[in-house]
């Protein structure tokens, strides 16, 4: 069973992050890194292909500068091999620019399954994959806690607010996964020197035939305006003067909890 | 010519870092204080799994066959996460040591002990008869322990250990009651000689590095908290009196680590001055640790003092390591030594 594991190379989270004053566009220009919320998608690929008893996880990604680093972490985890678009000209990508690079990559594999995380965490529009999927004219299920493939069709425990549902589909489908889904392994030393000698295939958008239909010019969507969220106010403080205890039953009542 | 680390053996430096991350946090260093064995049976599997374990075991006994200058990054990264592991026993000393075993009789103990090691099987310690306890002893699978110069292999079923006590918790030394055997022999006293200097040179080392690790960790932490811990409105950092502590204690330490470095280049360099070089990194690593140590204490005021607190977790990693395998006097002396020796030459 052959799986792509769509993954977003993200500026380290634990960096601080800016906003370019001109576009609004983050700024990502250093070091990238695998979008945490990525490992568990392929973490989900490795074991799934394992089960089937064969096939290869191939990732795809787009980022800018040629960036790998990321790609090398989910090759170290035993990625067989991966895919990435990096063009000067996809500056400016709405989520739907980023879904049609992805789905014309992804078409060269033809996968028997798509994962990818349900939004990824420095942008977390959470609208992509899905946008893949109908590119592709496939299938999708979102919000998977559990990912199970027997027959021809993939059985998933999609997460919802009071529980999860149980649904299923024919593959090949695509299908974004929930943090926790699984135990993301440790990328190996082993597997950090065999990552070294994995193919990377580098593409850029004349190579996908979208000149013209990505990036800033493609660009559907636009941030006209960024402002501060609102800060948030400071509590009441009350002084006990012996009533301190009458006060608190107020503010509940107030919020209808008492 | 090139100074600086291979990506590699970065990479596996960054790789271990996000392992402790999760495995090995400050509540997991302070757990192992309190376990059994003063460390995790599960931790050392995941570190087998890592690749960890078999760093310096060779290829065809399934590790990577890889020396000190791809050792020396990890074991600064396990001091700085306190990993309570004997990974300096076993992967910096023990597997180093069979290796430098001559004669053919021992390649049926690498044969049999070395995979073993590589996939976490196999804890190994080893001590000599100068110690007064010998570290990890109690988890070990086997121990290589000297005794009048001979080296001998012996099994924990044929010692009696007497635990001593420790500052540092997670350490557990004990004090190995034993008797020398034809069957335990490893290597005579003349045979041993030269594998017990390189020993010693690889446990100065190795504890310098794992003691550049502690030192950052407790310099970051005093930083953190001088720059958190308010007084007069302003973060206490901001005050000369402390921030010039904590730069003269960063200043110790990044004087130490291209000495601790340039050590570990020798030991896999065969570097005539190795002995020299290894006595130094020592030192300079060892009083580096305490200043920090004196430092992050100092910086952290009443709070430092407390049980509750983990800054002693670290602080005493840095007294016990300071003084493993001989502290820093010690080292001078060797360091002193051996400038007489070459300045008066051959013969």
């Amino acid at each position: 069973m052959n799986v792509v594991v769509c993954v977003k190379q993200i500026p380290d989270p634990a960096a601080p992050q800016a906003l370019d004053p001109q576009t609004h566009n983050l700024v990502r220009e250093g070091k990238l890194i695998l979008d945490d919320s990525d490992s568990y998608g392929v973490e989900m690929a490795l074991q799934l292909a394992e089960q089937a008893g064969g096939g290869e996880v191939t990732i795809v990604s787009m980022a800018p500068n040629g960036e790998t680093s990321g790609l090398r972490t989910a090759l170290a985890m035993g990625a067989a091999k991966a895919i990435l678009i990096s063009d000067e000209a996809l500056r400016g990508s709405d989520a739907l620019s980023t879904a049609k690079v992805l789905a014309k990559a992804i078409e060269r594999v033809s996968p028997d399954l798509v994962l990818a995380a349900t939004e990824s965490t420095d942008g977390y529009t959470g609208t992509t994959p899905v946008q893949v999927a109908e590119l592709l004219g496939l299938p999708s299920i979102t919000f998977a806690k559990k990912v199970s493939i027997a027959g021809g069709k993939v059985t998933v425990e999609r997460q919802t607010e009071a529980g999860y549902d149980e649904v299923e589909c024919p593959l090949p489908a695509v299908v974004t996964v929930t943090a926790g889904v699984v135990e993301p392994r440790y990328p190996s030393f082993k597997g950090i020197m065999a990552a070294k000698s994995k193919p990377v295939d580098q593409l850029t958008v004349a190579d996908l035939g979208l000149e013209g239909q990505v990036g800033s010019a493609g660009a559907r969507q636009a941030i006209t305006d960024v402002a501060d969220a609102d800060t948030r106010q400071s509590g009441e403080i009350v002084v006990d003067e012996g009533d301190a205890h009458e006060r608190v039953v107020q503010f509940l009542e107030q919020l209808k909890l008492v | 010519m090139r100074f600086a680390f291979e990506d590699r053996q970065v990479e596996f430096r960054d790789q271990l870092r996000s392992f402790t991350e999760k495995e090995c946090t400050a509540a997991e260093v302070r757990a192992a204080w309190d376990s059994e064995l003063g460390w995790s049976p599960d931790r050392w599997a995941a570190m087998a799994e890592l690749g960890l374990l078999g760093l310096t075991v060779p290829e065809d006994l399934g590790g990577f066959g890889f020396g000190f200058l791809d050792l020396v990054l990890l074991l600064e990264e396990a001091g700085r996460s306190g990993l309570p592991e004997p990974l300096l026993e076993t992967v910096g000393l023990a597997v180093p040591l069979l290796l430098d075993l001559p004669g053919p009789e021992a390649d049926g103990l690498r044969a049999e002990v070395l995979p073993r090691v590589a996939i976490g099987e196999s804890v190994l310690t080893v001590g000599l008869s100068s110690m007064v306890a010998v570290p990890a002893a109690a988890g070990a699978d086997l121990l290589l322990l000297e005794d009048a110069g001979e080296l001998h292999a012996v099994a924990p079923a044929e010692t009696r250990l007497i635990p001593r006590p420790s500052i540092d918790g997670a350490r557990r030394p004990a004090r190995v009651d034993w008797d020398p055997t034809p069957d335990t022999l490893l290597a005579s006293a003349a045979e041993s000689a030269p594998v017990l200097a390189r020993l010693a040179d690889r446990a100065a080392v190795g504890t310098g590095a794992l003691l550049l690790g502690v030192a950052d960790r407790l310099i970051a932490s005093a930083a953190a908290y001088a720059t958190d811990r308010h007084q007069f409105g302003v973060p206490i950092g901001s005050f000369q009196a402390v921030k010039h502590q904590l730069a003269d204690a960063l200043v110790r330490l990044e004087f130490a680590r291209p000495v601790v470095y340039r050590a570990a280049w020798s030991l896999d360099s065969a570097e005539p001055a190795v002995s020299r070089h290894a006595s130094m990194a020592k030192a300079y690593a060892a009083e580096a640790a305490l200043g920090a140590a004196r430092t992050a204490l100092q910086v952290h005021g009443a709070i430092g003092y407390t049980w509750e607190h983990d800054l002693q977790l670290w602080m005493k990693k840095a007294w016990a390591l300071s003084t493993a395998w001989g502290d820093a006097a010690d080292h001078r002396a060797r360091v002193l030594e051996a400038l007489l020796a070459e300045a008066a030459g051959p013969g």
